[in-house]
Formats: C-alpha cells, sequence, structure tokens
C-alpha cells in the first residue's frame, strides 16, 4: 500500500463514487428514499455527450452542457411525474416509490440504448492536457479535472446546506417532514430542487468518469451500485460523509485485488458493511436529531 | 392504508371456491400451453423462463408484497439452488432430488443469517446487506472453482430421469409447470391463512402485530427464509432444462426485473406472479428481432403506468371487470 500511483488512483475513483453518493444523499435528504436512478443520470449525461460530439458534430462545450441538461431534466422528471405520483397514490411507504424508481432506472438505461445506440463510447473532455510525470507519479489531465471538481462541489454543497435559504429548509424537511409540512415550509418545490441538484451532480460526476473508463448504457446499472455502496459506509449525518464513504470504498477496490485477488473486492465491501451495520448502523458520519 | 396493500379477506364461502377455481383454470391454461409448445424446442424454452421467473417472484411474494422486506439476494438463491442440482448430479452419484432439497435449505439458512445480522435496522438495511450478498457471490462461485467450475461454470449435467425413465422433454416441462402451479397454490393459501393475515398486517401495522404478542423481527426473518427457498427451486429447474450453469446465469438485472413481475401480474394474489411472469417473457424473450432490447423499455414504462394508473395490476383490472360483470347482469335480471 506504498506505491503513490495507486493511491492517486484511489483518489480519482474515490471522488467518483463520492460525488454519486452526494447525489444519492441529496434526494434521501429530500424525498427519504434511495433514487436508484442517479447512476443512469450520470451514463446518460456521458453517453449524451459523446454521442452528440461524435455522432451529431456537435462542439464539444455544447454536447457537454446538453449532457447536463439531459441528466438535469431526467431527474425533474423523475421528481415530478413519478415519485411525487407515485407517494401521493400510496402514501410515504418506501417500497412503491423504490419499484417505481428502479423502473425509471431501466427506462433510461434502455431509453440511452435506443437513442444514442448500444456500443461503449469514448468521454469527451473540453480542454486536454497533460498527463505529466512527477518521479514515479503519472498524472492525468482529467484525474486533476475530476480530482479539484469534486472538491469544489463539496465545498459549495456544504456551504449551500449551511448558508443558503433553500438549504437550510432542506435539512429541515430531511429532519422531519410531517414538522415541515406543518409549519408551512415549501417541501415540493424544496424536494424537486434537491432532485434537480442531484441530477446536476451526477451529470457532472459522469462527464468527468467518462474519459476514464468510456461509457455504456449499462454503465448506469453499476454507478447505481457503487454510489449506494459509498453512501451506506459514509454514512448520511454530513455533507462530506459521502466522500468519505467514496474514498473508502475507492482504496477497497484498488488495493483489495493485491491482497484477496479477485474474491477481493466485494467481499471486501459485505464484510466492511456487515461490520458498519452490526456496530455502527449510522455510518462514519451521523447526527441526531433533537425532536 | 396503502393502495397496494392487501385488501382483506372476502367472505370464506367464497374463498374456498375460488381455491379450487383458480388452480382448475390454471391447470387448464397449461395443458394449452404445453400443446402450443410441442414441436418448437424455442417455445419450450420460453415456458421454461415463464416458470423460472415465475418461482422467483413467488419467493418475493411472501416477504416482498406480504411482509413488506425487500430483499435484493433472491439472484444469489436461484444461483444456489441451481448449483447444488448441478454439483449433486455431475459430481455425486445421488439422486438428483437431494440437489433440490439442499438448496431451498443452504438459501434459507443464507437469509436467515442476513437477516439476523440486519434484524434490528430499518429495511433499508436488509437491501442493502443482500445487494452487497448478491454481489460478492459472484466472484465466490468464479473462486471456488473446484466445487463450482470457476467462470465455465457446470456443463454436461445430464437431462433429468424419472426413476430411470428417460421421459420426453414436454413431460418434464408439464412437471414444472404443475410445480409452479402447486407453488402458487401454496403462497395463495398462505396469504389467506391466518399466519398471511398475520404476515400482511405486520406490513402495514407492525406495533399492533407486535401488541398482539408476535415478534415481528422473527415473522420477517421466517418470511424471507421461506422466500429464499421457493426462489432457490427456480434455479434448481432452470438447470434441469438448461443442462447447464455459470456464474453469470443468474445477475442482479433479475432481481430487479423481478420486483416488477408481482407489480405487472396484480399483488393482491400469488397468481399474479404467474401472469405477471407471463408478460415478462413475452416482453423480454419473445420479442421480433427488431424490437430486440426494447423489450425492457416496454416493460419498464409499463410498470411506471401501472404505478401510476392503476396499481392493483392486471388482477385488479379483471377482478373491477367481474364485478361490473355482474352488477351488469343483476341489473338485467331485475
Amino acid at each position: 500500500m506504498t506505491d503513490p500511483q495507486l493511491w492517486l488512483s484511489v483518489l480519482e475513483i474515490g471522488s467518483f463514487f463520492g460525488l454519486i453518493a452526494l447525489a444519492y444523499q441529496l434526494t434521501l435528504i429530500g424525498a427519504g428514499f434511495f433514487n436508484f436512478a442517479i447512476g443512469p443520470y450520470a451514463m446518460v449525461a456521458a453517453l449524451g455527450a459523446s454521442w452528440l460530439t461524435i455522432e451529431a458534430k456537435i462542439p464539444v462545450v455544447i454536447s457537454l452542457l446538453l449532457g447536463l441538461l439531459i441528466a438535469v431534466v431526467v431527474s425533474g422528471l423523475t421528481e415530478l411525474l413519478v415519485v411525487r405520483q407515485v407517494q401521493k397514490r400510496s402514501g410515504s411507504g418506501e417500497l412503491p416509490a423504490l419499484v417505481a424508481v428502479t423502473a425509471v432506472l431501466f427506462i433510461v438505461q434502455q431509453g440511452a440504448g435506443t437513442v444514442f445506440g448500444r456500443p461503449a463510447l469514448p468521454g469527451q473532455m473540453l480542454v486536454s492536457f497533460g498527463p505529466w510525470q512527477f518521479g514515479e507519479i503519472y498524472l492525468a489531465g482529467t484525474t486533476v479535472v475530476l480530482v479539484a471538481s469534486t472538491a469544489v462541489i463539496f465545498l459549495l454543497v456544504s456551504l449551500w446546506m449551511k448558508l443558503s435559504r433553500t438549504g437550510r429548509l432542506l435539512r429541515a424537511v430531511g429532519d422531519n417532514r410531517s414538522a415541515a409540512t406543518l409549519l408551512g415550509l415549501p417541501v415540493g418545490r424544496i424536494r424537486l430542487v434537491a432532485f434537480l441538484l442531484a441530477g446536476l451532480i451526477a451529470g457532472i460526476a459522469g462527464l468527468l468518469y467518462a474519459p476514464k473508463t468510456g461509457v455504456a448504457f449499462t454503465s448506469g446499472l453499476s454507478w447505481t451500485l457503487v454510489g449506494f455502496l459509498a453512501l451506506v459506509i459514509g454514512g448520511t449525518g454530513r455533507t462530506w460523509a459521502p466522500l468519505v464513504g467514496g474514498l473508502v470504498l475507492g482504496a477497497i477496490q484498488v488495493f483489495a485485488p493485491f491482497y484477496f485477488g479477485s474474491f477481493g473486492p466485494t467481499t471486501m465491501v459485505l464484510l466492511i458493511a456487515l461490520l458498519f451495520f452490526a456496530f455502527r448502523p449510522q455510518g462514519l458520519f451521523s447526527t441526531r436529531v433533537r425532536i | 392504508m396503502t393502495s397496494i396493500a392487501p385488501t382483506l379477506d372476502a367472505p370464506r364461502r367464497r374463498t374456498a371456491q375460488r381455491q379450487f377455481i383458480v388452480p382448475l383454470a390454471a391447470v387448464a391454461i397449461a395443458a394449452l400451453a404445453l400443446s402450443w409448445a410441442s414441436g418448437s424446442g424455442f417455445r419450450q424454452d420460453l415456458l421454461v423462463m415463464v416458470a423460472v421467473y415465475a418461482l422467483i417472484a413467488l419467493g418475493m411474494y411472501i416477504p416482498f408484497v406480504m411482509a413488506g422486506s425487500m430483499s435484493m439476494a433472491y439472484a444469489a438463491y436461484a444461483a444456489i439452488g441451481a448449483y447444488s442440482v448441478a454439483i449433486v448430479t455431475t459430481e455425486t452419484s445421488l439422486p438428483p432430488l437431494l440437489g433440490w432439497l439442499i438448496g431451498p435449505l443452504i438459501s434459507a439458512a443464507v437469509a436467515v443469517v442476513l437477516s439476523l445480522l440486519t434484524r434490528r435496522l430499518s429495511g433499508f438495511y436488509l437491501a442493502a446487506v443482500t445487494l452487497l450478498f448478491s454481489l460478492a457471490f459472484e466472484p465466490w462461485l468464479i473462486e471456488l472453482e473446484p466445487i463450482t467450475g470457476g467462470s465455465a461454470g457446470i456443463g454436461g449435467i445430464p437431462s433429468p430421469t424419472i426413476f430411470g425413465w428417460e421421459a420426453p422433454r414436454i413431460v418434464l416441462i408439464a412437471i414444472a409447470l404443475a410445480l409452479v402451479i402447486v407453488v402458487a397454490t401454496l403462497v395463495e393459501r398462505i396469504r389467506t391463512g391466518a399466519w398471511g393475515v398475520t404476515v400482511r398486517t405486520m406490513r402495514d401495522v407492525p406495533s399492533a402485530v407486535e401488541a398482539m404478542g408476535t415478534r415481528t423481527t422473527t415473522l420477517t426473518t421466517v418470511t424471507l427464509a421461506i422466500g429464499a427457498a421457493v426462489a432457490s427451486l427456480a434455479g434448481a429447474l432452470f438447470v434441469s432444462f438448461m443442462l447447464s450453469i455459470t456464474p453469470e446465469t443468474f445477475t442482479l438485472s433479475i432481481v430487479f426485473m423481478a420486483l416488477f413481475v408481482p407489480l405487472i401480474g396484480g399483488q393482491a394474489s400469488a397468481w399474479g406472479c404467474v401472469i405477471g411472469a407471463i408478460i415478462v417473457i413475452q416482453l423480454t424473450a419473445n420479442m421480433p428481432s427488431e424490437f430486440e432490447g426494447s423489450g425492457q423499455l416496454v416493460l419498464a414504462l409499463g410498470v411506471l403506468l401501472i404505478l401510476l394508473v392503476a396499481p392493483a395490476g392486471l388482477i385488479g383490472y379483471a377482478k373491477a371487470f367481474i364485478a361490473w360483470l355482474k352488477r351488469s347482469v343483476r341489473k338485467a335480471r331485475s
């Protein structure tokens, strides 16, 4: 575990996992359930941008923005047309909403496969720079952009949650929905904001990570799973918790194969999750809500 | 309380009638399906897949629809059932039926362990742990090569025989469909029985069940174990017909698909799982080649539509139609 190059890739994929988990956390706070469609939002942004650049010959800047727009719109529509309606019909129980977003997951995946084609596409970059070499470390430009953007996004989101009016309202809704409704807070609008923001963050994560691995319509499900795991490890108590969870998960994914063979990553995650659930089910970081 | 919650029983007398009518109708439909499939290997495979999906969905029915606990490990349970039969038939000289027994027992044991680990936590943690177990299970199958055949899996499994008689495939499929009908009938019996009512009440008002002196955590564990055992049968069935199994056969996407099955058919009855399985297979496996892959899209859109417009599924529509028919007949008489 002394090779700095490996730690660099921990940082890189950890940042990506953290961003996806942050998007999960925002919808979890806003709507009170796990939005399994987060991975597909990231996928559709990346795949859409790549397709627009490569097949439709649209300039990279515009197609990246369009990709982001698709993710944000799809996320907003999920809340307005699906989650809100289903919860209105079937009460606040989480299972109907979960089944509904699972359906959204398949719709976005297969819809993206139908529109943008099924083969994997390389990710697009706005400007390409690097790679640089420092001693033994080989640093790619995409890594720098991904890690720096992650830091900025987490900083902005935590400031927004602390200082802005909407952010504080979102926390109020997350802490106690019925009390927020009783107080006359605009719960519906705040939930929508949470979903739009989650779509935006997931879209950015997808766009920044796609240059490293490429993107196909099936990436959505696997990204959904890793983000979920990062959130499980990190917990939901603090805005920074998803990033810590993402980095821990990244470290497991990078180092476990060295020590445990191909058995490693998922089994390690399972064991860690079981340990957490047994001793610290609220994750690494948690808050106690005073009622 | 919730709109897809079970409705309380119709009067006992009508339930007793239905106990015979529905399974008999299912037998008749199965007979029709068999004559439709005789002579076409592809159609026979479709019937096998319907049976497999129906069994997985029936396994999910008691814990998921009735008790409201979402486990995501059903792909792993099906794989356990499949590997049990495969290993028993290829590695030992024991009867394959033993594999059919061992698989469900192992699956139920795994389900109990996973459930006990999360019993004090909310339902989401069960989903997380079982999802992780499903993910971790596939590498285990690959790594345990001496037992499971690694990533190549186990092939060349001899076709099952009935006391030494090499039955034609259509007879075996008839047995498979019969198994589905028996399991669906049993699950439906459980649903309407006293135990089933307790389980369904636990889903909506757990405190009431707890107050009556029933441990809800224990009850949840039992439902999960039953579900795992039933889903395991699906894997055993699959391997008995396809005669090979690899670690990639039962993937997570099957779990997500199986979440849809009871919803499409209708959650009010266990038979909804069977109806839903027929529709899912029609949409995903039996589509003309130019629509390949769009079946999942249609399916997911259909699920959303059902959730938004008709939470009772196809059975709900059928019931409403029968009620309307009865009313109009009564009106016409008077």
